[in-house]
């Protein structure tokens, strides 16, 4: 029995900060492809906007959240370092007590990881249904410019045999051993990064290209079958550089770049770039979304849409629903200062 | 500082995180926040449970400036500067406080739409204390 996205929705904070105020501030902006990100109000954070989107998502369906046999959430942002986060979440939206909840916090490529594990549940357990959470607004020092593409986002994926808007045709993943790029070790608040661009490029480039190319051999397609193209956005420009690799062009990668106005939404990139894909496409459109994460592995995931039922308030919708503040509101609203 | 003991705090989840109120079983009158006696017909103690949409109107509303802010949100207004405080006619009945959310102060107005979502209110013992706040009820639009 096909298995796929039932239900969908994104969330956007509205507050926006340009790159020209990160330029005023610190003499440069160094997110390559970012013209702006967003923000999270002081009042939120990654369990707040996952209970949002997993309610928005459940309501595009629209299905009682009494239904839900599994809940997987995904961030880099983990208010608390131990304690069940998907707990405050199960709660708010009203998801039964008895739902399998997990937690994946440890890389960017969480997201797809739960989404992974959402889509095994469905297949595993006939009438099952799955709300998949990806939530983040990942941080990082002041004075570290791996900190100036860190935007906040969040998508939500209801999964099940039903009502289906894109079947998941497979998954493929990749992992290796790799470190000294984005990483925050045990005790440490702030995320460590070499900052050397070769190193993490080769990270990256390997994990994804191993994950997609396996992917494409399991289901025997091709690059050109993909009207759209959704890649790990570290920046806007990191995704391009694997994409010609992988034989996709521009055009594949545009409708998923979400990177250019919102930053980097760690373990939410692909996911919300997945949400913009969805927004955009047509019934019988294929979509390949490719994760990421530091350490490092990569997930590879390729859906068909077969239907066109798109929920509301759309991706573009929130994306032009939006309030700028200026750097110094930014680094208060952030925390920074102590 | 307005001190809620953890406690104190977990056992009021239902209403803090989900919006359960009560319906009096005499009167039939909503009640929100739960009480223990209807504070409607002053008669019965008895109620059943209610899970509210969450939805309703600005009855009327405040701004907490400088210096207004009780301690637990002193931060908050420092990082964000002044908040809306309504007063919310929910959609049941009743008319709760709550801060208003994701808008701009200068944007919320008497009588407009709204709904409960949950956001971080304050935090106290290393704990974060989520609740509702009122958010501007235009999804879609």
């Amino acid at each position: 029995m096909a298995t796929g996205i039932s239900g969908y929705s994104s969330y956007i904070p509205r507050l926006r900060i340009k790159k020209e105020d990160y330029a005023k501030a610190w003499g440069s902006f160094q997110a390559a492809g970012v013209s702006e990100k967003s923000v999270m109000g002081f009042d939120e954070d990654i369990l707040t906007a996952a209970s949002k989107v997993s309610r928005r998502a459940l309501e595009s369906v629209p299905l009682a959240p009494a239904k839900v046999t599994r809940f997987a959430l995904a961030s880099t942002t983990a208010p608390y370092l131990e304690k069940l986060l998907s707990g405050t979440v199960l709660v708010n939206v009203g998801m039964p007590s008895s739902t399998f909840a997990s937690d994946h916090t440890t890389s960017t490529r969480a997201g797809t990881e739960a989404f992974v594990s959402g889509i095994e549940h469905v297949k595993a357990s006939p009438g099952g249904v799955a709300v998949v959470a990806t939530a983040d607004a990942p941080r990082a020092s002041m004075w570290d410019p791996i900190e100036h593409p860190m935007g906040a986002g969040a998508a939500a994926f209801v999964l099940s045999s039903d009502n289906l808007i894109a079947e998941v045709e497979g998954y493929a993943s990749f992992a290796m051993e790799h470190f000294g790029e984005r990483f925050k070790p045990a005790g440490d608040e702030t995320l460590h990064d070499l900052n050397v661009k070769k190193f993490f490029a080769s990270s990256f480039t390997t994990c994804t290209t191993m994950a997609c190319a396996s992917l494409l051999k399991k289901l025997g397609t091709k690059p050109e079958d993909y009207a759209h193209v959704v890649i790990q956005q570290p920046d806007a420009k990191t995704p391009g550089s694997v994409a010609g690799k992988l034989m996709f062009n521009d055009a594949q990668m545009a409708s998923g770049l979400v990177s250019v106005n919102l930053g980097d939404l760690g373990a939410a990139s692909t996911t919300v770039g997945l949400v913009a894909a969805l927004d955009a496409a047509k019934v019988g459109d294929r979509i390949i979304v490719i994760s990421y994460g530091s350490g490092a592995g990569s997930d590879a995931i390729s859906l068909k849409v077969v239907s066109d039922r798109k929920p509301v308030p759309s991706f573009k919708t929130q994306l032009e629903k939006k309030e700028y503040i200026d750097y110094i509101q930014y680094v208060k609203l952030k925390g920074a200062l102590k | 500082m307005a001190h809620v003991s953890v406690p104190m705090y977990w056992r009021t989840i239902p209403q803090r995180y989900k919006m359960v109120g009560q319906k009096c079983k005499k009167c039939g009158a909503v009640n929100f926040p739960p009480k223990g006696v209807c504070k409607y017909c002053n008669a019965s103690s008895e109620f059943d449970e209610l899970q509210l949409s969450g939805k309703g109107k600005v009855h009327t509303f405040v701004l907490i400036g400088a210096g207004g802010a009780p301690p637990e949100f002193a931060e908050q207004m420092k990082a964000g500067g002044s908040y809306p405080v309504a007063i919310v006619e929910l959609a049941e009945g009743p008319k709760v406080i709550g801060q208003m959310t994701d808008v701009n102060p200068k944007d919320v107005k008497m009588g407009m739409p709204v709904k409960a979502e949950l956001k971080k209110i304050y935090t106290e013992e290393g704990v974060i204390r989520y609740g509702f706040k009122f958010a501007p009820d235009q999804e879609g639009k």
